[in-house]
């Protein structure tokens, strides 16, 4: 090497600097086979285990295994993936024995011993499987995890505790879900679902009249409104007309009258059918379609002329979806129908509804 | 200044521009690690079944197609199985003149559809719209000729959802693709394009237009593809996503929320990089326009493509890329240093003039300039072997950073034997591969320079792959 090495200083600097590349390209060449080797061994001793505790997770189908699989420390990550794994793929009893199997095996300590010392993903199963085993001693510790930055953490924080104790968290989840919006608006209504809609209408309820008046709330409402939507029971009825009328911003008014399902409520949604909005008079004709009566035929033919595609397909559509409207009568409709934009949105819905 | 001042000052200019270059790119790999990590860490949890809220939002799949009759019946018929809740397909048809109207029309028995066109971005005219019997959710759009970008924007008009995904007719989706797109724009409302891992198929095993096992290919140049698209997509693109400042999302696979695009007027039908013209268009209006807003770049492994395995196939893909590159920076040129620009504007512009698309010129006058000044004396054989030294050193770190990258990620492939064949490819391609596509790209850029109209020629596909349904399990291009 000395042979090559440059006379002139600052060339030497740069051939080490080329040298130093070289060495440091070897050294990564090595790191990658390393890794290569240890995801090889770790990717056979995962197999190797699973093999064994696949059988004995299957048997929870039936009953409690009288055999508990054994898991060695640094197979507990992976014990308890596969454990909730076949929790989130089990329903009924056979959840039961599998909790049941979790508790003759102490996997809470396993839980909450990761949930403080591990990285992000052990942390994260670890809430899961609190959550999954209904343990009630982090009841805390979770409830601090609801406010952590990372959504994915908070969102199984939130989670679990829904899972330990809905009843008694919803009332103030319900205030973090509508000012999370870090949180994806998908997965908050999948565990409202699962909480279900006895549990969930009536704190969403009390959120909704908290805040719709609240200045600067605006986005808070409008998830809510959201989550409403997929809970909606009866007891939302009276809310919803409520809120149609009490809110003010356009996109607040769009959310509210997706509740709407009270034809006492049909006035105030036909006024909203020529807001200025056109996602606002969308929604109003969504309601007219589904609630609306023949005397509405009229109102949603004129807005087959709207100035907006989706308005003038919504009314089209509302207008099938009348009661006692036969396609006969629309295709008569669209003959008398002086606008090419009205006629051929009246033709491409009643062709819509042919085929389907 | 004499000639040996001017040789020496040559000399050293070319040498810190290699360093330079290849610092840059380490910067962009210490980012990428750092995501890479913490993206793995947060989806550990995915495979484990969940279920689906009835809140995901619902995506129209656009497929231009142009020529596409070999293909296009088992490309529509994989995405139809795509893995997601709710989306429609629309097929494109922009003028073919083989018979890939008629494959569709016999395949998925298409009937015209008298729908009330919405014509929102301005398009060569449309003949006809049809629906399929057998799958409602499929549509065709039959239009005349006038290229992909006038296609996609065709495709946007009839879209009813409110994303859109561009998908080439010629790749093949991972089923869970989908979900893992459009999970960005869940997370974040103010998302407004989002794009995946483009991989390479050659190698890999297809049933019914599926990827059943993941391999390598035999062809060489195919080989160098795939640790370039390893380097492209990891950090390429990866590291720029943290800081919102990715300026591509490769059009064979992205997805857009539609009322921006159509606000910023579609796809631009004047350049060959429309795809990444539109992002860098979208970043310049929302910075200049101070529109918050986020482009997000997923790592995970979407789609399969198949890459050319002839090198005059390679060498016009590379410069119909350069030259898209340049259009789409020159087009959007206002993004430089504007004072709203932010980290797009102030670095992942001006990176991307200094390194790609100016660096092709640097690189080969680098290349050409030492050698020719090394045989004829100018410069001495230290300066010379340090500067070959520099070159391929960092060219060497760079490469096996990208497999190093993987390793800690995907592992996509997982055989002993083919990690051993890509860690013997990463070294392969700094002596000669590398400096060939830089002369590519150095020549489309001459070319750009003297506004000389390319002919691109077609991209032949074996398209083997395109196995129907319960067909025999094939590999492409090995």
């Amino acid at each position: 090497m000395a042979l090559w090495m440059p006379q002139d200083p600052m060339l030497q600097m740069v051939f080490m600097f080329g040298i130093g590349a070289i060495i440091f390209s070897l050294l990564l060449l090595i790191l990658v086979f390393l890794l290569r080797v240890r995801v090889l061994i770790r990717q056979r001793r995962q197999r190797f285990y699973e093999a064994q505790w696949q059988p004995l997770l299957a048997e929870c189908v039936f009953a409690v295994p009288a055999q508990l699989p054994q898991v060695s420390r640094n197979m507990r990550y992976h014990f308890l993936r596969v454990w909730n794994f076949h929790h989130e793929s089990l329903v009924g009893a056979s959840r039961a024995n599998l909790k049941a199997l979790a508790r003759a095996m102490h996997l809470e300590e396993i839980a909450r011993e990761l949930m403080y010392t591990g990285n992000l993903r052990e942390r994260m199963i670890a809430v899961m499987t609190l959550g999954h085993l209904g343990d009630r001693t982090q009841w805390h510790e979770l409830r601090a995890l609801v406010s952590d930055p990372s959504p994915v953490l908070s969102l199984l924080a939130a989670r679990a505790l829904l899972d330990i104790d809905a009843s008694s968290i919803l009332a103030w989840l319900v205030t973090v879900m509508a000012a999370r919006d870090d949180w994806p608006m998908s997965r908050v209504v999948t565990m409202l679902k699962e909480v279900g809609p006895e549990v969930a209408t009536q704190p969403l309820i009390s959120a909704v009249e908290a805040t719709a008046s609240s200045k600067g709330a605006e986005a808070q409402v409008a998830r809510l409104l959201r989550m409403m939507e997929v809970v909606h029971t009866e007891r939302v009825l009276p809310v919803a007309g409520k809120i149609v009328r009490q809110v003010k911003s356009p996109e607040l008014i769009a959310a509210a009258l997706r509740l709407v399902q009270d034809p006492r409520d049909l006035d105030i949604v036909r006024a909203y059918a020529a807001h200025e909005a056109w996602f606002v008079r969308v929604s109003a004709i969504r309601v007219l379609g589904r609630i609306g009566d023949v005397s509405d035929r009229r109102l949603l033919t004129g807005m087959l002329s709207d100035p907006q595609w989706w308005v003038r397909y919504r009314a089209a559509r509302a207008l099938l979806a009348l009661p006692g409207t036969r396609i006969e009568d629309l295709e008569k409709i669209s003959g008398t129908l002086e606008d090419r934009f009205a006629a051929d949105i009246l033709g491409q819905a009643i062709a819509e509804a042919r085929s389907s | 200044m004499t000639v040996n001042d001017w040789v020496e000052g040559a000399q050293w200019f070319f040498m810190l521009y290699f360093i330079g270059i290849n610092t840059g790119y380490l910067m962009l790999n210490l980012l990428s690690l750092g995501s890479l990590k913490r993206y793995v860490e947060a989806h550990s949890l995915d495979d484990i079944p969940s279920r689906l809220s009835g809140f995901e939002l619902p995506v129209s799949v656009l497929v231009p197609a142009y020529n596409e009759q070999v293909t296009i019946a088992s490309s529509v018929r994989s995405i139809l199985q795509l893995d997601y809740p709710e989306f429609e397909v629309i097929v494109i048809n922009d003028g073919s003149r083989d018979g890939t109207m008629e494959a569709l029309r016999r395949e998925f028995g298409l009937e015209p559809f008298p729908e009330a066109y919405w014509q929102r971005l301005s398009v060569k005219p449309v003949r006809a719209i049809y629906r399929s019997k057998m799958h409602p959710t499929l549509r065709v759009i039959d239009k005349e000729n006038g290229g992909k970008a006038d296609a996609l924007n065709a495709g946007i008009n009839a879209s009813r959802y409110p994303l859109f995904c561009s998908v080439d007719a010629d790749s093949v989706l991972e089923r869970v693709s989908m979900r893992r797109v459009v999970q960005p724009f869940l997370e974040n409302p103010h998302t407004i394009a989002s794009g995946g891992s483009i991989r390479i198929a050659n190698g890999c095993t297809f049933d019914s237009g599926f990827l059943t096992s993941k391999g390598l290919p035999r062809n060489p140049l195919a080989l160098f593809q795939v640790v370039e698209y390893m380097r492209a997509f990891l950090f390429g693109r990866l590291g720029w996503s943290p800081l919102n400042a990715v300026l591509i999302i490769s059009g064979a696979f992205g997805v857009f929320r539609k009322e921006v695009v159509v606000k910023a007027g579609g796809y631009r039908t004047d350049t060959v990089g429309e795809d990444m013209e539109l992002v860098v268009r979208l970043h310049r209006l929302h910075r200049t326009g101070n529109i918050p807003y986020r482009i997000v770049f997923v790592p995970d492994p979407v789609c399969w493509t198949e890459a050319p395995q002839k090198l005059l196939v390679l060498k016009n893909q590379r410069m119909r890329w350069q030259r898209g590159l340049i259009e789409s920076l020159t087009l959007n040129i206002g993004l430089l240093f504007h004072r709203r620009g932010g980290t797009a504007g102030w670095l992942a512009f001006p990176f991307m003039v200094l390194f790609e698309w100016l660096g092709p010129l640097v690189e080969v006058a680098g290349y050409c300039f030492m050698i020719t000044a090394f045989f004829t004396g100018l410069v001495s054989l230290e300066a010379f072997v340090t500067f070959m030294l520099v070159a391929f050193g960092l060219g060497l770190v760079l490469s096996i950073n990208s497999l190093l990258l993987e390793e800690i990620s995907f592992h996509i492939y997982q055989k002993p034997h083919q990690i051993v064949v890509l860690l013997l490819v990463v070294v392969l391609e700094n002596f000669g591969y590398r400096q060939l596509n830089s002369v590519w790209r150095f020549w489309a850029l001459l070319l750009w320079m003297f506004h000389f109209k390319l002919h691109w020629g077609e991209m032949p596909r074996s398209a083997s792959w395109q196995t129907g349904p319960g067909g025999p399990h094939k590999g492409v291009g090995q």
